[in-house]
């Protein structure tokens, strides 16, 4: 006989109680850090901050050796290159290790630009730009006229920082298709080509010897000249502003866009994400601060040569971001400000320690070490160990959350479906008695299989259709097709009568079409509300200035995403709600496929595809998913639902289609399906009734 | 044709207990499994119910948390997964798995890959061809140039080169055609019979049901129903789940 | 010299440095097509095997290019210098994946190749640390004999060069094609759980995949000095870049492909660098590269691909 044993009765979403253990570091810090910790966090952030300003901007007061201001200014400029580094590497993912190419392309631009190195003839063509004081005519008599360029320095922080920008989406728009490791390797050619081209091309940039004379800015009649301490508050006000752009920048709609591509590409493109546009616009809004800290740091030197923006630069500034923590914005300055006065102030100390060590020892090999030498090697140490032993860097950019009181995490199986109506789903705009979806003869082959061979399929709106078949049968291929993820060789795909074949993912997202994935792909690294707000990707109009602007009509749609992301996680009573600042990673299985249609239902489809919705659930939060599921249909949803279950399909459709071989070889309601001969041969076995 | 369970005293394989994860994910929670020799044992479940993870741990591709996997009498629970294909069990993995860009001869060779008596492994080849005249035929074609019904045969003869007395099944039915299914489902029945054990995953669980001697029923990483062929056809919540029995209002 | 002579000139110096970066290409295919890593401590692990090789040839008293060897003594001390490179260079390998490497496997995204180009950098520090920044004369015993072909020239040495790397590919393609474990790496590069479960250490096989594509590193950081009489810590960066060219170029993961792609980005530097100039090469190279990436990213006779579908 069967043994039975019943399904557990209280179920408990937590996968495994998160860990409380005090770690060294924290018993260390504690008393210092407990107190502080009773001021808000919002007030301690400001507060932290204010005391760094004030101290940056006293600096050169109370400190006034050249030198050391000269090499705090060089450590800004390189925290602010991390900063461009970070957007790329840290937010989207897209590993960079030509990025000193930028900085170059910034600095040349401002080198030959405020030098002596051009000298067109003069024609009255360059009058405009005299009067605006761009150019001025030079004469030497006996020779033609000759332009001289003396672009203003405060044109061309803003100016190099757009033409780094523009190369940035020249270098990326034909390379960032490629798979991470292929776009570091054509990111290193990059890095490598635009020195070489700086050394060859000598009549631009004066080759290996360098640009000479680049003029130093001059600001209310007073010029910069060698003195270090204005360049080193113009480097503060820049860093500022960069830490101020990268922290709108990661808190905003196109931040989260560019973390979703970091998690998961693909999901990001199914939940309306245009890979390709923000993937460019991280590579140039990276570029942009590279160019823009080029140009200071030339006018500071008022030299440039190629040398200067060598793979080694690329590589120091990746140490410094993978020191302070990849994504991390505060992590990031701390990492480069560490490693740049590291280098300027510390090393030749410790150098001395080390002799002072070595005499006391008697050892003569520690006497003669010069540590100065020794920085590369202390980088590759740093990369090393860091990704060996702490890959989230000194400051990391995700943070935990407290664990839930027991009241939060026993969530008790409900039924009779969703307690919330949701205002703003789409309504659905198809014609009278016309179908919502329709695939007409639609056919994909991989290589010599033909995954789904001229299936026809017709989703009226306002129903469930089930899609069932063995596994293998195509079901999922069916759904990427529909979906955008592949491309079907022949056949059509109408929603709402509009030809939607071969549009890209993020396409099908904005015309209302959203699905969830039977492997299931969130963005683990990410919280469970943003998941949720990445979902609005495709409704939300949020673009990078306005993200950093935030006007009022951008602060509304923030307000109004996150309060509809809030209804959205209502559906699934607590199971969400209490667990929204968590990372997506921390979830159960039930949960994670909860977030899922809530991510999904979140950009307001008018359809809805779930991908086995209810695998891996037991059966109480089986028939409460199935109880949402057909609320969501009385709400105005249409549902096209991939399901092994088949109580679970039999009980909510209205319709089933059956696949099997990649063909429909059946269609109907639940009972006219299972009396099928053919679904009972294909899909259910040998026999109905098994032999014996 | 199925008959009642035929083991006898010490089972096969046992799981005892067994807890894993992956990441913060619990996997499996306490399963417990016992395969007598001789036996065909199948394992229902839906996608995503610990299927997948159970023939892992079988090979030693998962490790458990805790709990002890005994084979023969013997624990194997920390044992690597060639040492465990040495002692004789051997998988035919979920879609089948084949190395696409070698040939099938090789694909074969690779499942003797822990053996070194080669006039036992030139045996087992002449049985594999035996069993599988098409193989036979397609032993000079690159793997990944088959079709899916192929590839199965291919599977399955890999296994068998590495002589195993338990062999593990994922899924033997998926993505192939009706016809297709009753002939491997007939081969794992030969196979049997010539005295190798059968672990069998399978989503298909009427034919899954047909050939198997016990079963097992998992859900969300537990079992939770578990029993001779026979009383698992019969049982309602079989019925209505996995059987594709429909109540009617 | 006629044209046509200087042509087949760099030809024949083409096929030198193709040689080179064909065996050193193979390391960068061979550990890519196992564990799709770009595997940047390559680059100096073949810099590291030019200074072995140094230093064995060294032991047999053999300074600069004034002393030159004939007939047995001169085999005897190549074989030697190129063993000890290859062993010392494998062994080095096997040390960076077991230590660096094999605890990034499961770690998905980058992070494993930033190790890379850390350990890389730890390479290079340490050979500057010990050697100082100068460049190293290199020990070469070969006599200098050459038969002329028209005007161009073929010397003893280059005939030596394409002897070795031939030998040496012939055996790895043997090897890999016939071996019981040369099959179990073709087989855990198509599938590497399956290859686990029928019963292949995966973890050994790594771990002599890094073994054979370092120790071929070495013997082209020897075929490197013994060309260009000269050696240095910079050397790895730029040979190891193009050489990265050639594996992409033939197909990464490809075996046959990377040797390929190494004769054929030799050409291209020798015979490309005469038709237009010099300081150009690089740029030439770094834009193969690209054009490879993006038009063709399965090479020429390419296996995986490298965009994400």
């Amino acid at each position: 006989m069967a043994n039975v044993s019943p399904a557990p009765a209280l179920d408990v979403d937590q996968a495994v109680p998160p860990p409380a253990r005090p770690t060294p570091w924290r018993t260390l810090t504690g008393p210092i850090v407990r107190p502080l910790e009773r001021i808000p966090a919002t007030t301690r952030v400001r507060l932290g901050g204010l005391v760094l300003l004030a101290a940056a901007l006293l600096f050169p007061v109370v400190h006034s050796n050249g030198g050391d201001v000269d090499a705090a200014t060089n450590a800004l400029c390189f925290a602010a290159l991390a900063l461009g580094l970070n957007i790329v590497i840290g937010f989207a993912g897209l590993l960079d290790l030509g990025y000193a190419a930028f900085f170059a392309i910034g600095a040349y631009t401002y080198g030959i630009l405020a030098s002596g190195q051009l000298h067109p003839l003069w024609n009255a063509a360059w009058q405009p730009l005299q009067w605006l004081g761009l150019v001025s005519r030079f004469h030497i008599d006996g020779v033609p006229d000759v332009v001289q360029f003396q672009l203003s320095f405060w044109y061309m922080l803003p100016g190099a920082a757009i033409v780094a920008a523009f190369f940035g989406i020249l270098f990326g728009a034909p390379t960032l298709r490629l798979k991470g490791d292929y776009l570091a390797i054509v990111t290193l050619g990059f890095g490598e080509i635009v020195p070489i081209v700086v050394r060859n091309e000598q009549k631009l940039t004066n080759g290996a010897m360098g640009l000479n004379g680049v003029l130093p800015p001059t600001a209310f009649g007073y010029n910069f000249g060698v003195n270090a301490t204005p360049y080193y508050y113009v480097a503060v006000g820049m860093i500022i502003l960069l830490i101020f752009v990268s922290y709108r920048l990661k808190a905003s709609r196109v931040g989260r866009a560019w973390m979703a591509i970091r998690e998961d590409e693909i999901a990001a493109g199914a939940m309306g994400v245009n890979r390709t546009r923000l993937k460019l616009l991280a590579f140039a809004t990276g570029a942009g601060f590279g160019g823009m800290t080029g140009t200071l740091y030339i006018a500071k030197l008022q030299t440039a040569t190629p040398d200067m923006f060598q793979f080694p630069v690329s590589v120091m500034i990746l140490v410094m971001i993978v020191l302070g923590g990849m994504g991390s914005v505060p992590g990031v300055v701390v990492g480069a400000l560490l490693l740049q006065l590291l280098q300027s102030w510390f090393l030749q100390d410790l150098t001395q320690w080390v002799h002072a060590l070595g005499r006391l020892v008697g050892s003569v090999a520690l006497q003669e070490v010069q540590l100065a030498q020794t920085i590369e090697l202390i980088f590759g140490i740093i990369l090393v160990s860091m990704m060996l032993y702490r890959r989230q860097g000194l400051i990391p950019a995700s943070r935990t959350t407290a664990a839930l009181s027991m009241e939060e995490q026993a969530a008790h199986p409900s039924r009779g479906g969703i307690g919330v109506s949701l205002s703003r789903l789409r309504r659905v705009e198809a014609p009278e008695g016309a179908p919502l979806l329709e695939t007409r003869a639609l056919t994909k082959r991989f290589g010599g299989i033909t995954a789904v061979r001229g299936v026809d399929l017709v989703v009226p709106p306002h129903s469930v259709v089930g899609l069932i078949g063995p596994n293998g049968s195509g079901k999922t291929t069916f759904f990427n097709l529909v979906t955008g993820l592949d491309t079907p060789d022949s056949g059509q795909i109408l929603l709402a009568g509009h030809n939607i074949t071969g549009l890209p993912a993020h396409a099908v997202v904005e015309r209302g079409l959203a699905r969830t994935f039977q492997t299931l792909r969130l963005f683990p690294d990410m919280t469970v509300l943003e998941n949720v707000l990445v979902g609005m990707h495709a409704w939300t109009h949020a673009n990078a200035v306005g993200a950093v602007l935030r006007p009022a009509s951008v602060r509304r749609e923030e307000h109004e995403t996150v309060e509809w992301a809030m209804e959205v996680l209502r559906i699934f009573g607590n199971r969400l709600i209490p667990r929204a600042n968590h990372l997506a990673s921390s979830l159960s299985y039930a949960n994670r496929r909860r977030l899922e249609i809530a991510r999904a239902i979140a950009s307001r489809p008018s359809l809805l595809l779930l991908d086995e919705p209810t695998a891996g659930m037991n059966p109480a939060e089986t028939m409460e998913l199935a109880d949402q599921i057909r609320s969501l249909k009385d709400m105005g949803l249409t549902i096209l639902l991939i399901e092994h279950k088949l109580n679970v399909v039999n009980n909510i459709s209205d319709k089933v289609a059956v696949l099997d071989y990649g063909e429909k070889i059946a269609e109907g309601t639940a009972e006219e399906v299972h009396r099928n001969p053919d679904v009972i041969r294909a899909y259910l076995g040998r026999t109905s009734v098994a032999r014996v | 044709m199925s008959s009642e369970p035929i083991s006898a005293g010490r089972p096969l394989l046992e799981f005892k207990d067994v807890d894993t994860y992956y990441g913060e994910l619990h996997a499996l929670k306490r399963v417990n499994y016992e395969i007598g020799a001789g036996e065909i044992v199948c394992l229902l479940g839906g996608n995503a119910s610990g299927k997948s993870t159970t023939m892992k741990a079988v090979l030693g591709i998962v490790r458990p948390a805790r709990g002890t996997v005994t084979y023969k009498g013997e624990q194997i629970t920390r044992l690597s997964t060639a040492e465990r294909v040495r002692r004789g069990i051997a998988p035919v993995p979920e879609a089948r798995r084949l190395f696409p860009r070698m040939t099938v001869y090789e694909n074969l060779e690779m499942g003797a890959f822990t053996r070194d008596d080669q006039a036992g492994i030139a045996e087992d080849l002449e049985r594999v061809y035996g069993l599988f005249p098409r193989v036979k035929e397609r032993r000079n074609q690159l793997a990944g140039t088959l079709s899916g019904g192929e590839q199965q045969m291919v599977a399955m003869g890999r296994a068998l080169m590495a002589r195993p007395q338990l062999l593990c099944m994922d899924e033997p039915s998926m993505g192939l055609s009706p016809a297709f299914v009753e002939q491997v489902f007939d081969i794992i029945q030969t196979i049997n019979k010539q005295g190798t054990s059968i672990f069998v995953v399978e989503q298909n669980a009427n034919m899954a049901l047909s050939i198997a001697h016990r079963g097992y029923v998992l859900q969300t990483g537990q079992v939770v129903l578990s029993g001779t062929a026979r009383s698992l056809r019969e049982n309602e919540m079989i019925r209505q789940a996995y059987l594709g029995e429909i109540k009617t209002a | 010299m006629t044209h046509y002579d200087v042509l087949i000139q760099q030809i024949i110096n083409g096929l030198s440095l193709g040689a080179m970066y064909s065996l050193l290409a193979l390391g960068f295919t061979m550990v890519y097509g196992i564990i799709e890593l770009i595997n940047f401590a390559h680059f100096n692990v073949f810099m590291v095997g030019s200074f072995i090789a140094a230093i064995a040839l060294h032991a047999f008293g053999l300074q600069g290019q004034s002393r030159v060897l004939y007939g047995g003594p001169l085999l005897v001390a190549l074989a030697m210098a190129f063993l000890a490179a290859m062993l010392f260079c494998g062994a080095l390998g096997v040390v960076i994946e077991r230590l660096g490497l094999r605890p990034m496997r499961h770690v998905k995204g980058t992070a494993a190749m930033i190790t890379t180009i850390g350990i890389s950098y730890l390479l290079f520090n340490i050979v500057l640390l010990r050697t100082g920044a100068a460049t190293m004369n290199y020990p070469n015993p070969v006599p200098v004999l050459g038969w002329s072909i028209g005007g161009a020239v073929v010397r003893l040495r280059e005939l030596l060069l394409w002897g070795v790397a031939l030998i040496l590919m012939t055996v790895l393609h043997l090897f890999v094609r016939r071996s019981k474990i040369g099959k179990a790496m073709r087989a855990t590069a198509q599938d590497s759980e399956a290859a686990r479960m029928m019963g292949i250490d995966v973890d050994r096989v790594v771990m002599l995949t890094f073994f054979i594509g370092s120790a071929l590193a070495g013997a082209a950081g020897m075929i490197f000095g013994l060309y260009y009489n000269f050696t240095s810590f910079l050397i790895g960066y730029t040979a190891g870049l193009r050489a990265f060219t050639a594996a992409v170029l033939g197909g990464i993961g490809n075996i046959v492909g990377a040797m390929i792609g190494g004769l054929m980005i030799g050409l291209i530097e020798s015979v490309g660098g005469q038709l237009l100039q010099v300081r150009w090469t690089d740029v030439i190279i770094f834009s193969i590269l690209i054009i490879v990436l993006v038009f063709r990213p399965t090479g020429l006779l390419g296996t995986s691909t490298p965009t994400k579908s």
